[in-house]
């Protein structure tokens, strides 16, 4: 991956056009509803214009290539715990917090590194990646016999780990795709797909919804809303399919059930922390969606999912 | 089994830019690691380009509070002052910088808040508040406070009046208040220069005193406020800066 390869790659300029087209029927959208429909949609608006920056802002990302990648996803893992860490009150032990900011460190580096004896094609070390939560969570299990301290420490300790491990690992298994031989098709229809999953809940929600769907969890979600979704998931790798050139049709539907189903259960399983919390955002960064958490979690489950489903398929790299 | 208790940041429902103009704020470690590295990077950059040297650094309270009293010609002072704290008490030093100057636009609220550490002090309206703010502060004991009580960047390089809000700030509190003088920041970085000049830099640390016993009413309060100005005048003198 280089600026170089991308600018000359065609399926990620033909992710450009997609999202930019996306981006523009979006918008198309967004005005008939207010100037036909007279409907009010200015908290819609505002996630509209947030996605105007965002999507572009992750093109060039990938753009740039695979380091920058995967130094993004770090960072997002980092602020993404950050957050996580400010809601649960974690972000109070410093060694904890430590330990899950070395431990989403090491992830990167997994990720950026090759075999040190060349066992293993290309770059990316895979065999450490998926072995860092043992490392993590050793470390995070040392700490409070390290400081002699015993009272709480359980606590602090579980949501350490559940925080390395939703956010720290499983979502850095984002920028691992960096590595892949079809890195540009993977990431770009991974990302896209899973946004899409986002706002056909959304939006079948908000038509249809009728149902809760897990109404101690997050009552806005119906299940109207998570089977439409499903379909629009269904449909969208056979669409894109451009991206994903590799895959038979067993792989696609495998590709459609990962992002429909699990695009939902990140997100059901960020709200069951924040239901428990007592808190609606993860925080404030981004207008119109709340938090970096907010946002990303629909990928904790995709990311691992379909990165397995692939490389059982074919090499990953 | 019984529920978990999550202490959540209380600032959790604010925006990034919200949460660094608000004070007291939340301790952060990515902050005070980034904090820390801008330190060592500064300090090194005052060393190196402006030679900075600080005299009477032992004049430095092994612990408790206490208060940097200096003249203020440059926005090299800050940086200076704070140089010359150890690393480990970094986090706990709060220069005082004025609201409407360093807490309006974002990217100077987050060069005052991650950089410097500094406490928006109101210096228009409601000083009262921010005197009291500066006060709560100090109560807790090993907290730094750094005030300029020219209340703004002197143009003529000159040490102008010192506000009688230091005074009313120190007076029958319990606090060392380390006088201190800032020789050659005018020279090098004035008010209006953008880009920092070798000039060589000096910090003259003066002895601690302490205004215990002095009523903190207003006459009293100007008068400490005059005679703290007359301590910094007589260090600049003292070790022939000019």
């Amino acid at each position: 991956m280089s600026p170089q390869i991308a600018l000359h790659d065609p399926i990620f300029l033909s992710f450009c056009s997609v999202v930019a087209i996306s981006l523009i029927a979006g918008g198309f959208v967004l005005g008939f509803l207010r100037l036909g429909l007279k409907k009010n949609i200015v908290a819609m608006w505002k996630t509209y214009c947030s996605w105007l920056i965002m999507a572009p802002l992750g093109l060039v990302v990938v753009l740039a290539g695979r380091v920058p990648v995967i130094v993004g996803v770090t960072l997002l893992a980092i602020f993404g715990f950050k957050e996580f860490a400010r809601a649960s009150g974690v972000y109070r032990d410093w060694w904890m917090t430590g330990a899950v900011y070395a431990g989403i460190l090491t992830v990167g580096i997994a990720s950026i590194i090759p075999h040190p004896r060349g066992e293993e094609p290309g770059t990316g070390w895979y065999g450490f990646f998926v072995a860092v939560p043992v490392f993590a969570i050793a470390l995070i299990l040392i700490i409070p016999i390290l400081r002699n301290r015993a009272r709480g420490e359980v606590q602090r300790m579980s949501l350490s780990i559940v925080g390395f491990i939703y956010i720290g690992w499983m979502f850095g298994h984002l920028g691992f795709f960096a590595n892949a031989t079809n890195a540009y098709g993977y990431l770009c229809f991974i990302i896209f797909a899973t946004e899409l999953n986002d706002i056909a809940a959304f939006t079948f929600g908000r038509m249809f919804g009728r149902h809760p769907l897990r109404s101690e969890i997050s009552p806005k979600k119906t299940w109207e809303g998570a089977f439409g979704a499903l379909a629009v998931s269904m449909v969208l790798p056979w669409l894109l399919r451009f991206s994903l050139p590799d895959f038979g049709p067993r792989e696609l539907i495998l590709a459609g059930l990962i992002v429909g189903i699990g695009g939902q259960l990140g997100d059901l399983s960020i709200s069951v922390i924040k239901r428990d919390i007592g808190t609606k955002d993860m925080g404030a960064v981004i207008p119109g969606h709340g938090g970096i958490l907010d946002r990303i979690d629909s990928l904790i489950f995709v990311a691992p999912l379909f990165m397995h489903m692939a490389g059982y398929y074919h090499p990953l790299k | 089994m019984k529920r978990w208790q999550y202490e959540s940041a209380p600032d959790l429902d604010q925006s990034l830019v919200e949460r660094l103009r608000h004070f007291p704020r939340q301790p952060d470690m990515l902050v005070y690691g980034l904090r820390s590295v801008a330190a060592v990077i500064i300090r090194a950059w005052l060393r190196c380009y402006h030679r900075l040297e600080i005299i009477g650094r032992d004049h430095l309270p092994a612990e408790g509070s206490f208060v940097m009293v200096a003249n203020h010609s440059s926005h090299l002072d800050t940086l200076c002052l704070l140089a010359a704290l150890p690393l480990a008490k970094l986090h706990r030093a709060f220069p005082a910088a004025a609201a409407d100057y360093f807490f309006k636009s974002v990217h100077r609220t987050f060069v005052a808040t991650v950089i410097v550490n500094a406490l928006p002090f109101a210096r228009q309206v409601n000083i009262r508040q921010s005197l009291s703010l500066c006060q709560t502060l100090l109560e807790n004991s090993g907290n730094i406070l750094i005030v300029f009580p020219e209340g703004t960047r002197s143009e003529s390089g000159q040490i102008e009046k010192f506000r009688p809000g230091v005074g009313a700030l120190v007076a029958n509190r319990n606090v060392a208040v380390l006088p201190c003088y800032l020789d050659g920041a005018f020279r090098a970085l004035p008010k209006g220069s953008i880009w920092p000049r070798p000039r060589k830099v000096r910090l003259i640390i003066g002895a601690p005193r302490n205004y215990a016993s002095i009523v903190n009413s207003r006459d009293p309060a100007n008068a400490v406020a005059v005679e703290l100005q007359e301590t910094v005048r007589s260090l600049g003198q003292r070790y022939g800066a000019n």
